[in-house]
Order: C-alpha cells, then structure tokens, then sequence
C-alpha cells in the first residue's frame, strides 16, 4: 500500500517534472504571441522610419563628406550646420516662399472644395456625374498632373497661352512660376477638398435649414449662418490637411520649376533634396529635414488642442 | 398646373447643371487636353490646334514599341511593386491590428502611440537618411528598395484596428473556448469578416505606390528599375521636342489609376479618409 503510494507520488513528480519546461515553453508562448503579431510592422518602422529619423537628427550634427558619411562633429560651434543655415538670407527665402505657397494652396484648396461641395449639395440629374468630376483628382499622380500642366503652360504650344493669345513662359518666369505650381497644386489636391467639406455637408441637420427658411433666409443668407458655422470644424480640419500637404510637395517644383527661376519656388522639400542630391551636402540637407519636421509637428499639436476645444459653435 | 411644376423642375435641374459646369470644365480639361495632344499628329501640336483633325496612336506605339524609352518595363515595374506593397501592408497591418485590437500585453499603449507616432514624421524628412541606408545596404536600383520600406503603415494598422473593435468580444472568446489559436482565428474568421477595411486599405495603398514619385526618383538610376511615374518625366527629358509622346505617356499612367478611381470609388475614398485623418 505504502509503496504503490509512494509510487504514484513518484510518478506524479516525474510528471509535474516532464511538464514544467513545457509549461514554460507555452506560457512563454502566450506571453510572446502579441509581440510576434506586432514585429513585422515594428520591423519595418524601426528600420525605415525610427532608425532614419534618429540618423537625420544625427546627421543635422555633422559635416559629411559626399557619400553622406558623418565626419567632423560641427554642433554649437561656429561650423553649426543650423547656425549656418539660420544665417543664409536664401534659407529665410526658401521659408518665406515655403510658407506663401502653402497658405495659398490651404486657402485655394479649401475654396475649390468648398465651392464644389455647394454646387453638388442639392441633388439634380447628372449630380453624381459631378460629384465624381470634382473627386477625380485624388486618383492622379503629381508627376502625371505636373507633366500634363507642363504641357498646358507650354510657352508656344501650351493651351493657356493660345486661350489668351500670349507666350508667357508661366514656369520660367519668377512673376508666374510660383502661382504654377500653385495652381497645379490646388487643382491636385481639389478631390480631397470636395470629399471632406461634402461629407461635412452631409452632416449638417436638415431642421437648421427649416428653421432658417422659416425666418425668411435667402440662398447665401442660410450659407453664411447656417452652413459655414455648422461645417467650421470639417473646414479647420481640411485646412491643417492641406497645410501638411502641401508643405510635402515635391514632384511638381522637380518638374515644373526646379524651385526656380531664382528661388521663386525653392520650397523647403525641394532644398532638402538641392542640398542632399545635386550639391552632396547631406548634414545641411538633414538639418533642413528636421526644422520640415519641427514646423509640421507644431501645426499638428495646434490641430490637437483645436480639436480638443472644438472650433465651432 | 402639374405641367408647370414639372417645367420648373427641369428648369432648375438644367440650372444647377450649368452652374457646375465651369468648374468641372477646370477639373477635366487638363485630362482632355492632354489626351488630345497625344493623339495628334506633330504639326497639328506645333500649330497649335486644340482638338485633332484625325487621331492617331503613333505616340502610344512609340512609347511602348520603343526599346530606348522601355516603357513596357516600367509599367511592369510598378505594377510588381505597388501590387507587392500593397500584400504587404495588408498581411502585417492585419497582424499588428489583431494584436492591437484582440491580445492583451504589457507595453500595448506604448506600442500603440509609437505606431501612431509615425504619422507625425512626413517621408520626406527621413528620405535622406533612408537614401543613406539603401546606398549602405546595396539595395539602390533594385525592386527591395522600392518595395520594403512601404510594407507597413500606421494608416493601415490604425483603419483594421478600428473595424476590428466592431467585432464582438465573444466571438473572439467562443472562438478561444473551442481551442481555435490566433493566427487561426485571424485568418479564418477576423480576416473573411473585414474584407472592406482591406479593400479600402488596399485599393488606398496600391494607388498611393502606383502614384509614388520621390522616392523612386532616388533609389532607381538604370531603366530596369524605373517606375512608370518616373518614366513619364524621362520622356520629355530625353525628348522634349516630342511633346505627344510625353502626352501619350501621361495617359497611359493614369488609366490604371482612374480605373481603381471608378471601380473601386467607395473603397478607395474610405481609404482617403482613413489615411488623411492622421494622428
């Protein structure tokens, strides 16, 4: 009795020893699982997004030399890669056209949309057709748009020449090179506009326009004090989605102007690229990234607080 | 008195019609010009004509028959890479959202505002430093170049981990109860059940690579790796003189967009609005 006793004991500890280290193996499992899940995403971010971005901060320190090597530590001395830049009149430029061609293309955009999303808002026939025109260039490529209004602002044979019967050469000319582009881009960014503020229509109570007939409100009267104000927090977050795009342009100065004539169109993405590809000076081109990414940081923490206080009512 | 009323419907549906149609004309003559000068013939282009006498396909022959401008390939290159990324981003942005959405783990938070995170930093301001990378690497004039980078993306894990909270808990626990792991689950029932986040998901990143510019701007050089978008630019650079041909290539990069424009519209404007509501 005693020994089958203390043999079931033995046979129990054999036991429980055999399955601890498989115990352990499935805890350790269970416990890793939502890790594993998550590592071909971190794997990707922390290889092309964390690691480069702490390697841009890295280089803004530094002179390199032409393959992007970081050589001589240059921070807070007199060699300061954004001392340098803070005092080079053609960076203030590049911010001062930087900053006139975004808000143009956030107040533009905004207006396109706007306008689309109004003269859509009441169904007709043929409304969807509309509706479909306005959202269309979502789905065009920058450099297809840039390459085709390089066509239409050609200065002999472009279409907006022969329709005024002028040879204005629009991206070679400081005057008009920078409302190119703009209007390049407001035209590139019109879909998303008309997508957002119309969505935002949608979401308006009818009841608000009832009441405001009932009181005897025209067309544009219901516009201005029932539409607008309702749609103010659509319209603010429209404009801080096209504030960031557009501070991301690229393809259109690379085709169209090449941030020229001058430095009508050096926009910031466009001199981070001048810097790094054309003149290989990679630190300043990183210094450059990081003040891009200061400013569009602060206009998304601005959008966060609006966000919080709501914009209208 | 019904006559009347009908006749002053079709009044004011012609009305509003009309009124539309400026601004739509802003929006699709850049389009319809450009598709007529790449069917008209050179001297019709230099002469200035809007509409062309008689079409003609030179232009698009040329651009795929000729092997110096090897057009055929680059429409195949980016056709291999955006139909990649766009796998890619579905299977781990499913992976991370399942994680984010179903387990529970130590750090989920954290993890979670370091993906979100991401969103803050525009491409272009790690552009420099990825060249840098890919150059180290030897990955420069290759499709891992072009194609790993984009494999995953917080818009992606963000637009699933919202559809998948939608879901019942006790789906997920009933599923668990029956000795059903994870992965299985994942794939055989959270995965069936969200087809139209991954449409809008997919259909919003195919485009998006198919539309890329700046990037394989930089890390392709030779014309085996050149995307098309690339491709239409070199066009005109190699010739400027033939404005038609460069016409002709706008035209054929943007059907592949405009088709997922009009066959996949819904999926691809949830996937807008997803993407554009960062942070």
């Amino acid at each position: 009795m005693l020994n089958t006793l203390i043999h079931v004991e033995h046979a129990m500890k054999d036991s429980v020893k055999t399955n601890i280290p498989t115990l352990r193996k499935k805890k350790f499992l269970s416990l890793s699982e939502p890790y594993l899940f998550l590592l071909p995403a971190l794997i990707i971010f922390g290889l092309f997004l964390y690691y480069p971005f702490l390697r841009t901060i890295f280089l803004s320190m530094f002179l390199t030399n032409k393959t992007g090597k970081a050589k001589i530590f240059v921070a807070f001395t007199s060699n300061d890669n954004y001392l340098t830049l803070f005092k080079d009149p053609s960076f203030w430029s590049s911010v001062a056209v930087t900053f006139k061609f975004v808000i143009a293309v956030a107040l533009g955009g905004l207006l396109v949309g706007l306008t689309s999303s109004l003269l859509t808002e009441k169904k007709y026939r043929g409304s969807g057709f509309s509706a479909a025109v306005y959202a269309m260039p979502i789905a065009i490529a920058s450099a297809a748009a840039s390459m085709a209004f390089k066509m239409i602002l050609h200065p002999t044979n472009g279409l907006l020449n022969q329709l005024m019967g002028t040879q204005i050469n629009f991206t070679g000319d400081s005057r008009y090179a920078l409302a190119s582009v703009v209007g390049l881009t407001i035209w590139l960014t019109s879909g998303i506009n008309f997508i957002f503020i119309s969505a935002g229509l949608r979401n308006v109570p009818g009841e608000l326009y009832d009441s405001a007939s009932v009181d005897g409100a025209g067309y544009w009267r219901k516009v201005f004090s029932v539409t607008l104000p309702s749609i103010s927090p659509t319209l603010f977050f429209q404009i801080i989605i096209n504030i960031i795009g557009a501070f991301q342009s690229f393809s259109q100065i690379k085709l169209l102007t090449e941030g020229g004539p001058g430095d009508a169109t050096n926009v910031m993405v466009w001199s981070i690229y001048k810097d790094a590809f054309r003149n290989f000076r990679f630190g300043a081109a990183a210094a450059r990234s990081v003040i891009l990414f200061l400013i569009v940081m602060v206009i998304t923490i601005i959008q966060f607080r609006f966000e919080k206080k709501g914009v209208n009512y | 008195m019904r006559i009347a009323t009908r006749q002053r419907r079709l009044l004011q549906n012609t009305g509003r019609f009309l009124l539309n149609i400026p601004l739509m004309l802003v929006i699709l003559v850049p389009l319809l010009y450009t598709i007529s000068i790449s069917v008209m013939p050179p001297d019709e282009i230099y002469g200035n004509h809007l509409i062309p006498t008689s079409v003609k396909f030179t232009n698009y022959i040329q651009a795929f028959t000729n092997p110096y401008y090897n057009f055929p390939r680059m429409i195949l290159n980016s056709f291999i890479v955006s139909t990649t990324v766009m796998l890619g981003q579905m299977v781990t942005c499913s992976l991370a959202a399942f994680a984010f959405s179903f387990l529970q783990f130590k750090g989920k938070k954290i993890l979670f505002i370091a993906v979100l995170a991401t969103m803050m930093v525009p491409g272009e301001v790690t552009i420099i430093a990825n060249y840098l990378t890919m150059a180290q690497w030897g990955w420069l004039d290759s499709y891992r170049a072009l194609i790993f980078p984009f494999l995953t993306s917080a818009m992606g894990i963000f637009l699933l981990r919202q559809y998948y909270l939608t879901f019942a808990k006790e789906l997920y626990e009933a599923a668990k109860l029956d000795g059903c792991s994870n992965l299985r689950f994942l794939t055989s029932i959270v995965v069936p059940l969200s087809r139209p986040a991954l449409g809008a998901l997919g259909a919003y990143v195919f485009l998006n690579t198919w539309n890329q510019y700046m990037w394989p701007l930089l890390v392709t050089n030779s014309r085996e790796f050149r995307t098309v978008q690339i491709g239409i630019s070199m066009l005109y650079d190699i010739d400027a003189v033939s404005l038609g041909l460069m016409m002709a290539g706008v035209v054929i990069v943007i059907v592949p967009s405009l088709s997922i424009f009009v066959f996949m519209n819904k999926q691809l404007i949830n996937g807008l609005m997803a993407g554009a509501v960062k942070g």
